[in-house]
């Protein structure tokens, strides 16, 4: 069946992809935890946040992609938290991003949500 | 350039991750043929060039954005009637005013889901999947 034969095709893909993308999942993680620690010693300028909007942003979309929604779902809210004026003080960013780090640590391979149930 | 039977899609967003999977969701699982772009300049360059069936675009890009690259599709003739969808996290959509919704046919969610992209494609552009499989036939997987 090619709805069989699709799904089986895009698991590997995911896979491959998966592990391509670790090294820029985790430099986004590593850019973000810097700009939490430049927050927290007061010198964020407007450059820095909108790169960490960014690399949020990413985060995001690609971590859901693969299935890891808890992971999507921090990264989501640490750019939300990131996207307001005045910012928040890095406090309300440090453990969003310790869990987010943890929840990648802990994570070996993508899955994507009961394949079985996505009829086509 | 060589243009595929069937339908082509094109998908505009600076995230190679995203391209990558975008792309064999809706060739793999869909049966379309994508094309994809790496930024706003160049995914209107290829629409031009190629004339897309419709246009799956990213909101937030560095430089030129989805919106600005929505404007220009629709302000060159030659791609001003291909649908384009735009792509964005949930986060923004709630911002519903930031997407120009007179001109794009719709708004697709990020993270979204490999296995149902290519369906929610269909429903946002109003194509029945019997009418892609026609238009495709049994070489979804190839």
């Amino acid at each position: 069946m090619t709805q069989q034969r699709g799904e089986q095709e895009i698991r590997a893909v995911l896979a491959k992809v998966w592990l391509d993308s670790q090294p820029r999942i985790l430099e986004r993680l590593t850019k973000l935890e810097q700009i939490s620690a430049n927050l927290r010693a007061g010198v964020l300028d407007e450059k820095c946040r909108e790169d960490a909007l960014e690399a949020a942003h990413k985060l995001s979309g690609a971590l859901g992609m693969f299935g890891l929604s808890m992971a999507s779902s921090c990264a989501a809210e640490i750019e939300s938290l990131l996207a307001q004026v005045p910012l928040p003080e890095s406090v309300a960013l440090t453990p969003l991003l310790a869990r987010l780090r943890g929840l990648l640590e802990n994570t070996e391979t993508p899955h994507t949500a009961d394949l079985e149930n996505h009829g086509f | 350039m060589d243009i595929p039977v069937g339908k082509t899609l094109l998908v505009i967003d600076d995230d190679r991750d995203i391209r990558e999977v975008a792309k064999a969701s809706l060739e793999l699982v869909g049966g379309f043929t994508v094309l994809t772009a790496e930024s706003g300049p160049s995914g209107v360059a290829v629409a031009q060039q190629a004339t897309p069936d419709a246009i799956i675009l990213d909101l937030m890009m560095p430089e030129m954005g989805g919106q600005e690259t929505l404007a220009q599709l629709k302000r060159d003739p030659g791609t001003a009637c291909i649908p384009v969808i735009m792509l964005t996290a949930k986060v923004h959509a709630a911002k519903q005013h930031l997407v120009d919704r007179g001109n794009a046919s719709g708004i697709l969610l990020k993270p979204f889901d490999p296995m149902l992209l290519p369906r929610q494609v269909c429903e946002i552009l109003g194509w029945s999947t019997s009418e892609k499989d026609e238009a495709t036939g049994d070489s979804a997987a190839g």
